[in-house]
């Protein structure tokens, strides 16, 4: 398939008047080559949690898109998030997952570089360089912006993206529900042991687009709900509060995030959960009497899968995890599991949760394994000449999103689809796919920011 | 040319000469077999680096007094 060498995306690729997507996309290795740079390059990206890295010299090897990164503490404290690559031959500086040091050396020539990612150390400088070499001039490679949010650390090359919170929007309440605590406490959450890593050989949107909110699939799950993995003996998860709810689809257009999830009635009360351990059971019932009483709307919200534009998926209740979609070439995906529990939770509530997130996700994980099945024979059986003429539909529901839309007095931001009859729509793809063809369209970011031009309109229009 | 040195082995307090002659007390030690951070006790080539800490390259300790 031929693609557009001046701007380097064809715009037919995604067709939402139709609901069409071309599997291009997903298999085009010429169109893989250019999400480096117009997605990886410009977007806000999880490097990895403060947890990881609690003392001056810890660091925590990460990654952005293909790239490998070092997220570091500095010997002052300061978070930095560096290219993983020597200015002298590119060489890894650092090849360890993680660990504490107080200089990362390359060992290729031995160029060193101080935590805060100064060049404190070339050989023979004095013998070979003559003390001519400007060493401030090959500091290590940083991202140009950083944030940490509630203990979670996000980086973006670009310069001239908008900070995290505005790149967030609206979206930053959903996130919220896996960063607070239980009890609704504000960023009481911490990573529990270390980071689940594997490969999936398919594009990184087949997750990504699963994650947005495909409650199609769930009859690929059927199997384990029957096994009964769940953390109380039965189905996947507890779901007391499903028939009391509304479940919706929502989705911000202008931000590319998206995510179900279910929204409580006013006074409703907790409901019985984790009755494998009444214990365990003890504590999330308090939890959930503790966050009822908190002000604000998270206190009558569900999490339940959702995407952060372009790669980070976030599963706030059960199992609470964040998973991110690395890509490493059009065919396959790494994919970095990061699990979550309550910083304060007893012990036993922190290994109860330990065996059910590993009974439900990861490798092993009865769950994903289901949902790796069908991402890896999908994209596979995608690939092929004829294959690639058919383009997949997103069709469903179009139409059919709703926009201020409110339940018994809680309102919800963006476009919303009602799932509690609907069961299903395509609108939170839609939403992705809209998203990632701006991004491949667009030259700088002061396109992507559309939400800014609606308020100078506005502002304009009053005037 | 001397026998290579393993300057991971090196712990803080330890005296080594350098190639150019000058002596220098290890600081720390960070393990990666590349560098130690010393101070220089001694340095005829160089008296100003006396009392400086500086990082030192292994392939320039020669010798490891104590």
């Amino acid at each position: 398939m031929p693609t557009n060498g001046t701007r380097g995306f064809h715009p037919g690729l995604v067709d939402l008047a139709s609901g069409h997507v071309s599997r291009e996309i997903f298999v085009n290795d010429d169109i893989y080559a250019q999400e480096q740079e117009r997605v990886f390059a410009r977007s806000w990206l999880f490097v990895g949690h403060e947890s990881q890295i609690p003392e001056p010299g810890d660091f925590f090897a990460s990654r952005m898109g293909e790239e490998s990164v070092i997220l570091c503490r500095d010997r002052t404290g300061t978070v930095h998030v560096f290219l993983n690559s020597c200015r002298h031959r590119g060489m890894k500086v650092c090849r360890y997952d993680d660990g504490n040091t107080t200089v990362f050396t390359c060992p290729y020539h031995g160029w060193s570089y101080d935590t805060d990612g100064a060049l404190v150390g070339v050989p023979f400088f004095r013998e070979a360089y003559h003390s001519e070499l400007d060493r401030s001039k090959y500091r290590l490679v940083e991202v140009a912006q950083t944030c940490c949010y509630k203990g979670t650390v996000w980086a973006n090359w670009d310069a001239t993206a908008p900070d995290f919170l505005e790149y967030l929007g609206e979206f930053r309440r959903f996130l919220d529900l896996i960063l607070d605590g239980w009890d609704g406490r504000e960023g009481q959450a911490e990573l529990l042991g270390g980071v689940q890593k594997w490969i999936i050989p398919c594009n990184w949107k087949f997750p990504a687009e699963n994650f947005s909110g495909d409650t199609y699939h769930n009859i690929s799950h059927r199997s384990v709900d029957l096994v009964g993995v769940g953390p109380s003996g039965r189905s996947r998860r507890d779901y007391n509060e499903f028939n009391a709810s509304r479940r919706l689809h929502v989705a911000i257009p202008d931000r590319g995030h998206q995510t179900i999830t279910y929204v409580l009635p006013k006074d409703h009360q907790p409901q019985a959960a984790y009755q494998n351990s009444p214990e365990v059971a003890e504590y999330f019932f308090h939890c959930e009497e503790e966050r009822r009483r908190r002000p604000g709307v998270n206190s009558r919200l569900i999490g339940a899968p959702g995407e952060i534009f372009p790669n980070v998926a976030l599963l706030p209740r059960q199992p609470r995890t964040l998973a991110v979609w690395h890509p490493k070439n059009a065919h396959e995906t790494e994919v970095w599991r990061f699990f979550f529990v309550d910083r304060d939770a007893p012990r036993q509530v922190k290994n109860f949760l330990r065996d059910y997130y590993i009974r439900y996700s990861g490798p092993a994980g009865m769950t994903e394994q289901d949902d790796m099945e069908n991402w890896n024979y999908a994209h596979a059986a995608s690939r092929g000449t004829i294959a690639r003429r058919y383009p997949y539909t997103y069709e469903m529901g179009m139409g059919h999103a709703v926009e201020n839309y409110e339940w018994d007095g809680l309102r919800m931001p963006g476009r919303v689809i009602d799932l509690t009859t609907a069961q299903a729509s395509e609108e939170p793809m839609r939403n992705l796919y809209r998203r990632w063809a701006q991004f491949m369209e667009a030259d700088s970011w002061d396109e992507l920011m559309t939400w800014r031009h609606t308020s100078q309109r506005e502002v304009q229009a009053v005037k | 040319m001397s026998d290579p040195i393993n300057i991971r082995a090196l712990a803080a307090g330890t005296r080594v000469i350098l190639a150019t002659g000058a002596e220098v007390e290890i600081v720390s030690n960070p393990g990666d077999g590349v560098w130690v951070f010393g101070r220089y006790l001694a340095s005829t080539g160089d008296p100003g680096m006396v009392g400086q800490e500086d990082m030192i390259f292994a392939q320039d300790v020669v010798e490891v007094r104590s």
